[in-house]
């Protein structure tokens, strides 16, 4: 995997009609998927002009993530399914329980995945055609991620996160805690800390070993989307109007200021994702516009210029797993993917 | 971002009072409206192509030292999920269970930045019990907290009480809330649109302070011969209630509303001050933070029309617990008399205090 060279992208753009809740590559990073509002997943070819629509829920689609076999992708509904979905545009459902919403989910590249139901969570092990249910945790779980080796899951709800061993999902979970709605939840690759952020705008981190935790705030807004490089050392977020980088090298960010670069018209940030191998990281605006940041030069690239009116948040971007294609979806439905490769 | 917000209405009402039957009336209702439902009891509100959505209450503090800033974080996730929906919603309905104090659920709504981009607050509505509200009081702080913040009270099961029962327990509610709208029904059965797109929270549709403006004409005044009634000699009045109407010259001359002697320690009950005139916005504002974050947790909810000189607009304010909202709203027409005044609904108020601070306000 090699650093994209920052230079003017191929850009195309679709209008998918609806909220696009996620997007996604296929492993071979051929094949696009966005997820919607209207419960359709959008399936497209990178480098050509196929595309494919699949009716996948009832309502609206509210979490997306690819699927470990890297040929399908995951979404939970507000129709209470969970529904897997191949890049030929076969629907398989999971789970489905009536009347509630599947908001939060999580896959591990190695072959776990999880949703939560309102307070309990369901995990699939490796391979396993039927999930196990954890006991319910204290409130409504918001967000999942797994651990780097895919050992253990960890639910985002009030009052902090809960750490459960994938292998035995009825066993007590190890709690962290810290007052406060918890809204999205991140480890850092190296699985030393674990992120979260919180509904009083700040980013909350604790170190594994020890515990101990911090605190980072000042954002403008509820902080939503948490990313970290590859690299585990930095640790950026939406939420502010710019790249807002806190450095967990050496002693860690406390005391320190973050770094912040690449401000740009002044809209905050409502999505990001970072490359998979190199310090670069992409931002979805609330104006609809997206930049690519570089950490290293500390230097941004406008990738899509925001309408000049009506542009509407983007809230999923994404990149593919060798790092050269970007995508970026939109609030109105508005799909942008990005060819960092041809210029 | 005022363009499109979904207008909000909150739900609440003890045990028993009648609120199921109000929803799946609204929603069975042939208005060609789309409307969402946020729920906390499952399983009882059954109707096809609407959507209902069960949540876990979850109310939380935030961490902004405020101890009365406490939100609803299902409701913040509800409705992020409900925006990410393809098709326009013409409102949503929020249920509270019966024990809900309906602070949280109001607070959620001036929060939140998302939800507050996207929905707007609309009217807390509450359903009372006839019958049973009297002994509600007695043993639930709730009922009386839900009666105190509504925007329309909608008294209902009328039919299972004598015309004297009905008469004292409309008294007590107005000992309450002298403010809210009350409207009289029998099986929950009320004209929607007494109940939904009210604009109560919209301080450009909040013209007047009057205990009766917003009545509708079937009320009836009247003065209960206990004690603990409204202390204000003009309430008798034979209003015309032709307020709505404000190109109509009426005259006003409550100038000084009295708070309502409670029964209990713990009552809640109203206190008005009026000036004749104008005041000085930046002693107000002073003034008004001061005593929100001092007393903000006594006091369920404010309301302000103020006259500023030099300024066409009304200067409007309200605000739930501590969480207060201003803006200029509508103006003054040619010729009107300035009156600035404040109304607090809350326990433990200092009449004398509240209006001797009001006063000092004056420009």
């Amino acid at each position: 995997m090699s650093t994209p060279e920052v230079k003017q992208p191929r850009v195309r753009t679709h209008a998918l009609g609806a909220y696009i809740a996620g997007v996604g590559f296929t492993k071979d990073g051929e094949t696009l998927a966005a997820a919607t509002g209207a419960g359709e997943i959008h399936l497209r070819s990178v480098a050509g002009e196929d595309a494919k629509v699949v009716k996948a829920h009832a309502g609206a689609v509210l979490s997306f993530v690819p699927h470990p076999d890297g040929v399908s992708f995951l979404s939970g509904g507000d129709d209470g399914r969970l529904v897997r979905t191949t890049a030929a545009g076969e629907t398989e459902e999971l789970f489905r329980q009536q009347g509630r919403w599947i908001e939060a989910l999580a896959a591990h590249p190695a072959g776990p995945f999880a949703c939560a139901v309102g307070k309990e969570l369901r995990v699939w092990a490796k391979g396993a055609a039927a999930p196990v249910a954890t006991p319910a945790h204290p409130s409504t779980v918001a967000a999942l991620d797994f651990s780097p080796d895919g050992s253990r899951v960890t639910a985002a709800h009030y009052g902090g996160v809960s750490v459960w061993q994938v292998a035995k999902p009825g066993d007590r979970p190890r709690t962290l805690v810290w007052k406060g709605s918890h809204v999205q939840v991140r480890y850092s690759p190296n699985g030393r800390f674990i992120a979260t952020t919180t509904q009083d705008n700040a980013i909350h981190v604790w170190r594994l070993s020890s515990g101990q935790d911090m605190q980072m705030a000042g954002y403008r807004t509820k902080v939503r989307q948490l990313v970290w490089t590859a690299d585990s050392r930095w640790l950026l977020s939406d939420a502010a109007d710019c790249f807002v980088a806190w450095d967990f090298s050496g002693k860690g960010p406390e005391g320190q200021p973050p770094l912040e670069f690449g401000f740009g018209d002044g809209a905050v940030m409502t999505g990001i994702a970072c490359h998979p191998a190199s310090p670069f990281l992409v931002g979805g605006f609330e104006n609809g516009g997206v930049r690519l940041g570089d950490l290293d030069g500390k230097r941004e690239l406008v990738l899509h210029e925001a309408p000049v009116e009506d542009g509407k948040p983007v809230r999923a971007v994404a990149f593919s797993s060798d790092g050269w294609c970007v995508a970026a979806g939109a609030e109105d439905g508005t799909l942008l993917t990005f060819d960092l490769k041809t210029s | 971002m005022t363009t499109s917000q979904i207008p909000v209405t909150v739900l609440t009402g003890y045990l028993g009072a009648g609120k199921t039957t109000l929803l799946n009336r609204i929603l069975s209702e042939n208005h060609g409206r789309k409307y969402a439902v946020i729920i906390n009891e499952f399983g009882e509100v059954g109707i096809d192509n609407e959507i209902v959505v069960g949540t876990d209450e979850e109310i939380f503090e935030m961490n902004n030292g405020c101890i009365c800033c406490t939100v609803r974080g299902d409701l913040i996730r509800t409705i992020g999920g409900l925006m990410k929906r393809a098709g326009k919603l013409d409102g949503i309905i929020v249920e509270t269970t019966g024990l809900a104090d309906p602070a949280p659920v109001a607070q959620t709504f001036f929060t939140d930045d998302e939800v507050r981009a996207k929905t707007k607050l609309d009217a807390v509505v509450t359903l009372v019990d006839a019958k049973h509200f009297p002994l509600r009081l007695e043993d639930s702080r709730e009922a009386e907290d839900q009666v105190a913040f509504a925007d329309v009270i909608l008294l209902n099961k009328t039919d299972l009480v004598t015309p004297e029962e009905l008469r004292k327990v409309e008294a007590r509610i107005r000992q309450i809330n002298p403010y809210a709208t009350i409207h009289r029904t029998a099986k929950s059965a009320v004209d929607i649109a007494k109940v939904l797109d009210k604009g109560a929270f919209d301080l450009q549709r909040i013209l007047e302070l009057d205990p009766h403006f917003l009545e509708g004409g079937h009320h009836h005044h009247h003065h209960d011969h206990d004690a603990a009634t409204c202390t204000d000699p003009t309430h008798d009045h034979s209003h015309d209630h032709h307020h709505h109407d404000h190109d109509h010259d009426h005259d006003h001359d409550h100038h000084d509303h009295g708070a309502v002697n409670p029964k209990h320690a713990d009552d809640i009950f109203s206190v008005s001050a009026t000036v004749e005139g104008h005041v000085d916005p930046d002693k107000f504002q002073k003034w008004i933070s001061d005593t929100l974050r001092d007393q903000g947790q006594n006091i369920l909810r404010s309301k302000g029309i103020l006259s500023v000189e030099g300024a066409v607009q009304r200067y409007v304010f309200q605000a739930v617990h501590m969480i207060a909202d201003s803006s200029w709203g509508q103006k003054w027409r040619d010729g009107e008399k300035r009156i600035s005044k404040i109304v607090f609904i809350g326990r433990h108020l200092d009449a004398a205090a509240l209006r001797g601070g009001f006063e000092a306000c004056r420009a």
